[in-house]
């Protein structure tokens, strides 16, 4: 047995200790508070098992490890359903890019930084990831909230928008604008910010869905020390697309975050069309059979990235690919799963999980396609960045910000 | 299981890729397109001389003894160029009938000649739309057979075709030398596959399987043609999303080139889409070579593979306007190419149906 195939199966009996008290079952019924309190139990317990920030340096309290061994970890997890997603965004991307520019230009920082990471870790301290903005969302270095030079630090203002979390978070990563006479790129600064800080202000947005695991956040002349800065003057940009360029081979799910194929089949078993087995049906055999082919593709690609970082090699672009497919296509075999069920598929239940539930699923898919980068983003990346087509005709290049026609 | 290719297969890959490009050239296929009964001759010799016809075939039997994976590459590289002769897939699932039948003498006779290049052989399956009815019209009775396989490629020019036939309500598979049979030239859009009805008159033949056995070993060498097929189908794909990417980025219309679209730019990153996971599933599906999942893996290339070699075809005629669809521009050897591989192979109906089947074990 090689060593991370030892590493699997050991995290696996972890898992499997941990899922009676923790997994998805054990919390049906339970409100959002009830599982966050879990969850920050079941992160610390993950902490002391050493199954949290696994490929993170030991200096900031990480295991050391390699990326195949947190994904390895990851997709264990995933399987169970664990209370883990309050914490995902927070050590994600946020707590990651702390280590990395938030500890001062002679490491002045370092210990408030190792204590921030560990809390984290352990689920004590949340952070967000304040970056969209109601003028800015794909469109990043359109944003508008502002940073003006007070004393010897800065005064913000200004509102972002589609925060996950952040009515839990402690603190929180911001991009603003500190200069809008200079293009727009050129004028944003990187700063974190404590979230329970006079005048932020977090009001829930409920989705669709129902929940409202995203937020408003106002900031009405709130104080940032400069030390709170994370960026040159005017470099926010560039630690802003850092934040986004981590973890490009995190765990994926070829379903798209919604039920596997099986739990269609199941689904299928038992229905009729016409008097017919539906399994019978060209209609729908045709669509398990794309799909298949389609998930089937999304996997060994997976896998073959898997292989090329074990054999130290960087894997292909064609990673990319995962959501943008994926999460489409889920969204059109939930609704083949809820038009085969006919009337009995009417039945709604506004907290079924979603890898379960084909109602739910489909309607949480259209944030999946939007969220973390649209399809038509993602399309214009992949056409752009792999395959060297033109940028977009952007009238607002070159032009200062404050100069953009609004 | 899929896999990452190592330094040999690699260099098939890319010394493929070389020596076609060296030697395959649109003037002669765009000629062979408005001739019947004639094919690349030339393509040919040089999978001959490469040693692309004995890649798959076991060492005892004069081949290199490689796999799924090499003869894939070789396919794809193929696939790119339209090149090709309908021989080097018919050839290999001729070949596989031959390794697992049951007749050791055929066997040993006609192995070497297929590696060697000597002998040429196909497969005759498919009868109208099914590319392996449950009842063949074609009967086998008294060791002749009898009955028309209609547009069988490579028909017109092989030694021998692996022949799905009904013995008296039982299935088999058998061996019919070619020269006891009538063979019509199929006039094609695709005029170099040698497409020939074969009518057979009391034609002798030897049995490879019989029975269940038979299914079986039909439904191998047809999954085994079928991820040659994928491969070749992922290479024309991938040759028309860089021919569709080349043309959006120096053609220009409104001030700027035609690439900075979103209508075209998009068209193109959705081509790249399917032409990585048509790739995905080849390298998967050749990886389960002989394994209890091939079938599986080998309906799914065939499927991402048609239907990304159809769109690719479809949508880079498309992006390139008037001059997309003249004859002298030669996308339409892709296209062409595109529905023939599409056909050969089973259409997806039958596919889709299979894999299902595979899947949950309800037939259709």
């Amino acid at each position: 047995m090689s060593e991370l195939e030892a590493y699997r199966s050991k995290a696996q009996a972890w898992l499997e200790s941990m899922a009676p008290k923790y997994a998805r079952e054990a919390r049906r019924g339970m409100t959002v508070e009830e599982e966050l309190a879990l969850g920050r139990e079941f992160q610390a317990l993950k902490y002391e098992a050493g199954y949290a920030g696994i490929n993170w340096p030991t200096d900031f309290g990480g295991q050391g490890l390699t990326h195949l061994h947190k994904i390895t970890y990851d997709a264990l997890e995933m399987n169970y359903g664990m209370p883990t997603v309050f914490f995902g965004i927070s050590l994600g991307m946020p707590v990651p890019i702390l280590m990395r520019f938030g500890l001062g230009e002679n490491k002045e920082h370092a210990a408030w930084v190792k204590e921030r990471v560990v809390k984290a870790l352990r689920g004590e301290e949340i952070w967000c990831q304040l970056f969209s903005e109601p003028a800015g969302g794909s469109d990043l270095a359109g944003l508008r909230t502002r940073a003006e030079p007070e004393g010897n630090g800065w005064k913000m203002n200004g509102q972002k928008i589609w925060t996950s979390w952040a009515q839990y978070c402690d603190y929180g990563v911001i991009v603003v604008r500190t200069d809008p006479t200079v293009e727009k790129h050129k004028g944003l600064t990187y700063f974190w910010v404590d979230m329970k800080a006079k005048g932020v202000d977090v009001r829930p947005i409920k989705l669709a869905g129902g929940d409202s695991h995203v937020n408003e956040v106002f900031f009405d002349d709130v104080r940032l020390e400069d030390s709170q800065r994370m960026s040159p003057v005017g470099g926010g940009f560039g630690v802003a697309l850092a934040t986004l360029m981590i973890e490009r081979y995190i765990a994926t799910d070829s379903g798209g975050f919604g039920p596997a194929l099986d739990v269609f089949v199941d689904l299928v078993k038992d229905l009729e069309i016409n008097g017919r087995p539906a399994l019978k049906d060209a209609r729908v055999r045709q669509q398990i059979a794309r799909n298949h082919s389609m998930r089937a593709g999304l996997e060994s690609i997976t896998s073959r990235a898997f292989q090329m970082m074990m054999a130290g090699m960087e894997p292909g672009p064609e990673g990319s690919l995962q959501k943008l497919v994926a999460v489409r296509s889920r969204q059109k075999l939930s609704e083949l799963a809820m038009d085969l069920q006919g009337n009995l598929g009417l039945d709604f239940d506004p907290h079924a999980y979603v890898k379960e539930d084909w109602g739910a699923s489909w309607l949480n898919a259209p944030t999946g396609r939007i969220a973390g980068g649209s399809d038509e983003v993602l399309l214009n990346t992949i056409a752009e960045k792999i395959l060297g087509l033109p940028q977009d005709h952007r009238p607002d290049k070159g032009v200062a910000f404050n100069q953009i026609p609004a | 299981m899929s896999m990452l290719y190592d330094e040999g297969q690699q260099a098939i890959a890319t010394e493929s890729r070389r020596v076609l490009d060296a030697r395959v050239g649109k003037d002669r296929l765009l000629a062979l397109l408005e001739k019947t009964g004639e094919f690349d001759q030339a393509f040919w010799d040089t999978a001959v001389e490469q040693g692309w016809t004995a890649l798959a075939i076991p060492e005892e039997h004069g081949g290199l003894g490689l796999s799924l994976v090499e003869l894939g590459l070789v396919a794809q590289a193929s696939g790119a160029a339209t090149a090709g002769a309908p021989f080097l897939t018919f050839g290999y699932g001729a070949a596989r009938a031959l390794i697992d039948g049951s007749d050791k003498d055929a066997a040993a006779n006609w192995l070497p000649k297929l590696a060697s290049g000597e002998a040429l052989g196909t497969v005759a399956f498919a009868e109208g739309s099914t590319p392996l009815p449950p009842v063949a019209a074609v009967t086998f009775d008294g060791g002749k057979l009898s009955g028309t396989k209609p547009a069988v490629a490579g028909g017109l020019k092989a030694d021998f075709a692996i022949v799905w036939a009904n013995a008296g309500g039982k299935p088999v598979l058998v061996l019919a030398e070619l020269a006891g049979a009538d063979r019509k030239a199929v006039s094609s859009y695709d005029n170099s596959r040698l497409y020939a009805d074969l009518t057979f008159a009391g034609t002798p033949a030897t049995v490879l399987a019989e029975g269940d056995a038979a299914r079986a070993l039909a439904l191998d060498v047809l999954a085994r043609m079928a991820v040659v097929t994928a491969h070749e189908q992922t290479g024309g794909a991938e040759a028309l999303l860089h021919t569709a990417r080349d043309y959006a980025v120096t053609r220009k219309a409104f001030g700027q080139p035609i690439g900075a679209f979103q209508s075209i730019k998009h068209r193109i990153a959705e081509m790249y889409g399917l032409v990585e996971i048509a790739r995905a599933n080849c390298i998967h599906a050749a990886a389960s070579e002989g394994k209890d999942n091939f079938l599986i893996a080998a309906a799914d290339a065939r499927i991402a593979a048609t239907d990304g070699y159809d769109t690719a075809s479809r949508d880079c005629v498309q992006i390139h306007g008037g001059i997309g669809v003249t004859w002298e521009l030669g996308l339409h050897l892709h296209m062409r190419r595109a529905r023939s591989l599409a056909v050969e192979l089973g259409n997806l109906y039958f596919w889709e149906d299979l894999l299902v089947e595979q899947l949950t074990g309800e037939a259709a």
